[in-house]
């Protein structure tokens, strides 16, 4: 394969299939859709691939639960609603272990809110949506290339940590159409990690906090603690493995600017005027890289498609107060960044004639 | 070998109460798989929440105890990645008819060769006795203090709203025609629903007027009666089978990416599309 020009959603789907997916359930939801369209196209040419546009987002999630715990690496894609109605079997997910993959494709909420719109609104969501105390493992790529190279790492992570990643995008880098060349990206590719459904063993795979035995163990605090313990270091020591981030832009610069996903392309033409850093893992937070980081700078800006999700999250992080620009109702554009950036006194205001556009 | 080798008997005594229907259902399925020769390698048990999802775990398989609701996505999906496998769904009415209703009305009409076993007790046992999408109207229950005010769910009329469906209807007093409802189910090529009558004596029966189970069973010995033979649709209080036309598929491994079944249109033309 050459160079050619590809759309966020698609190297998505193309990253999936590298990964050695071999199983999608979806439900149509914009700015996701092209996912489950590419998806029945590919499973028409290619019998080992199933697809399964199901009644609802509910029924997708609990497919590919189904799927990969038959023995095949599973996925699907949706946005804010339906990510919600997945949310439970996220949980469920997380509880019996099930390696498989949620792709979010961020839009406008909450509800059906802005459904063609960009947003990065399903921050806190992607890491708190669910019942109860579990650990999340979640990417955010910043262009199609990258949507291509987390997917691939989405199921890998899923794989070595034995649960749900989320991979999230958004409606603009959904439809966003870059030249890529996919050839020249190098994966790795992990292999399947759970023995599959009816080889042999007869194991139950209940949400129910049950002993090894089968038998309940619902009220006995130990043992939650030993499994939930024992689920979050195994989680946690994997995320180790997957600590994408960027730092750069003028790092002489006194303030730094974070931002993600394509947020973080929007902001491109400030380099000179700040250092960044950038998560590609949002959960686990990179707490470690960030405070380092954060400690050869004055200042602190996050510049994000919601109202302060990750800002709020970089404080508790830091304990120190972090500005906050976010970039809300679908207006993630440059101008919008400037001119909240310009309010908080972090950027000269533009000279008379200048355009965001123009940079 | 034997019917017992199919059961966890080490983790009995089960949790069901005393007089508690599933454990006749969880005998004669574990005799007709023993009749056939399913076993861990060759059959999996997906089950839901309810007193009944708790079979999964007394039965020597891999069992996947799903979410509320959630059996026939997950069902459908392994029996999809793994055509080779049996799959049997066993959970309740309200499990099936009522959190999990759209997706019975929509894994009908994919038709998934798969089996669901639906322990119809006609309440919500496990949280005490509320009213069920099954519960007939006027009982009183914890829930409907005045006595319930809404139909219940027509689970044949719904399951066989498909052409291809497979619909049993029988009682756990009547073991013959249970046994023989869910061997002929899991022998179906395609959806089958066995609609089990099932006594909660505990959480429901002795509410409404039942001193004991066993006069739960004499109840469902007096009022069920076996179908005429032939019958296309079974009147209430009928036991009997309801048997679509099985549908033309696609070769395994090859099935339409509808997740395992050519559409109507595709199965009329006769062949299975390459």
């Amino acid at each position: 394969m050459a160079r050619r020009l590809l759309q966020g959603n698609e190297a998505v789907l193309l990253g999936a299939l590298r990964a050695g997916a071999t199983y999608y359930a979806g439900y149509p939801i914009s700015p996701s859709t092209e996912i489950l369209m590419r998806a029945s196209v590919h499973a028409a040419d290619h019998p080992e691939f199933r697809f399964l546009q199901a009644e609802d987002e509910i029924a997708s999630a609990n497919a590919i639960i189904g799927a990969s715990l038959a023995g095949a690496k599973s996925f699907t894609a949706t946005s804010g609603p339906g990510f919600s109605l997945m949310q439970e079997a996220i949980g469920y997910a997380h509880k019996v272990g099930v390696p498989c993959v949620f792709v979010d494709v961020q839009r406008v909420g909450p509800a059906t809110g802005m459904p063609t719109m960009p947003g990065q609104g399903d921050i806190l969501q992607s890491r708190y949506g669910s019942s109860g105390d579990y650990t999340s493992l979640v990417f955010y790529p910043s262009s199609v290339v990258e949507c291509y190279r987390y997917a691939v790492e989405a199921f890998n992570a899923a794989e070595e940590s034995l649960s749900p990643v989320v991979l999230l995008t958004d409606a603009f880098i959904a439809h966003l159409n870059e030249v890529v060349d996919l050839d020249a990206i190098e994966v790795e590719v992990k292999e399947r990690t759970l023995p599959a459904l009816a080889s042999g063993q007869t194991r139950l795979f209940t949400g129910v906090l049950v002993y090894a035995d089968g038998e309940p163990a619902t009220a006995d605090a130990d043992e939650y603690l030993r499994q939930y313990e024992e689920a979050k270091a195994r989680r946690l020591t994997i995320a180790e493995r997957y600590a994408f981030h960027e730092y750069g832009w003028n790092t002489e610069a006194e303030t730094l600017l974070i931002a993600y996903g394509i947020t973080r392309r929007i902001c491109q033409p400030l380099a000179p005027h700040f250092a960044l850093w950038r998560p590609v893992r949002i959960w686990p937070v990179l707490e470690r890289e960030l405070r380092e980081v954060a400690a050869r700078h004055r200042d602190i800006v996050v510049v994000e498609g919601n109202d302060g999700q990750y800002a709020g999250v970089v404080e508790r992080v830091l304990r120190r107060d972090v500005a906050r620009v976010p970039l809300l109702g679908g207006r993630m554009s440059l101008e919008a960044a400037r001119e909240g950036l310009t309010r908080l006194g972090l950027l000269a205001a533009e000279p008379v004639g200048a355009t965001g556009s123009a940079t | 070998m034997g019917f017992k080798d199919k059961l966890k008997e080490e983790l009995f005594p089960t949790i069901w109460c005393p007089g508690c229907g599933i454990g006749l259902i969880m005998t004669q399925l574990s005799l007709v798989m023993d009749e056939l020769g399913l076993d861990e390698r060759n059959t999996v048990l997906v089950t839901g929440i309810g007193c009944t999802g708790r079979m999964g775990g007394y039965m020597d398989f891999d069992a996947v105890y799903t979410l509320h609701g959630r059996t026939l996505p997950v069902a459908e999906a392994i029996k999809t990645v793994r055509p080779e496998l049996k799959v049997i769904v066993v959970s309740g009415d309200g499990d099936q008819a009522s959190i999990g209703g759209n997706h019975l009305l929509h894994t009908i009409r994919r038709n998934p060769d798969i089996t669901v076993l639906c322990n119809n007790n006609e309440i919500y046992g496990l949280t005490g006795g509320q009213a069920g999408p099954t519960t007939p109207q006027g009982t009183k229950t914890v829930s409907s203090p005045a006595g319930t005010t809404t139909t219940p769910v027509n689970l044949q009329g719904l399951v066989n709203t498909s052409p291809h469906a497979f619909y049993a209807k029988t009682t756990v007093y009547h073991q013959g025609a249970l046994r023989k409802a869910i061997r002929e189910a899991i022998a179906w090529p395609g959806f089958a629903f066995v609609d089990i009558t099932s006594q909660c004596i505990e959480n429901n029966g002795r509410r409404i007027g039942f001193p004991s189970a066993n006069e739960m069973l004499m109840h469902y010995k007096r009022e069920f009666r076996p179908a005429p033979p032939g019958s296309s649709a079974l009147e209430s209080h009928q036991l009997g089978i309801v048997r679509g036309t099985p549908e033309e598929r696609a070769p395994a491994g090859v099935a339409a990416p509808s997740g395992g079944s050519p559409s109507r249109g595709e199965a009329g033309s006769g062949e299975g599309e390459e």
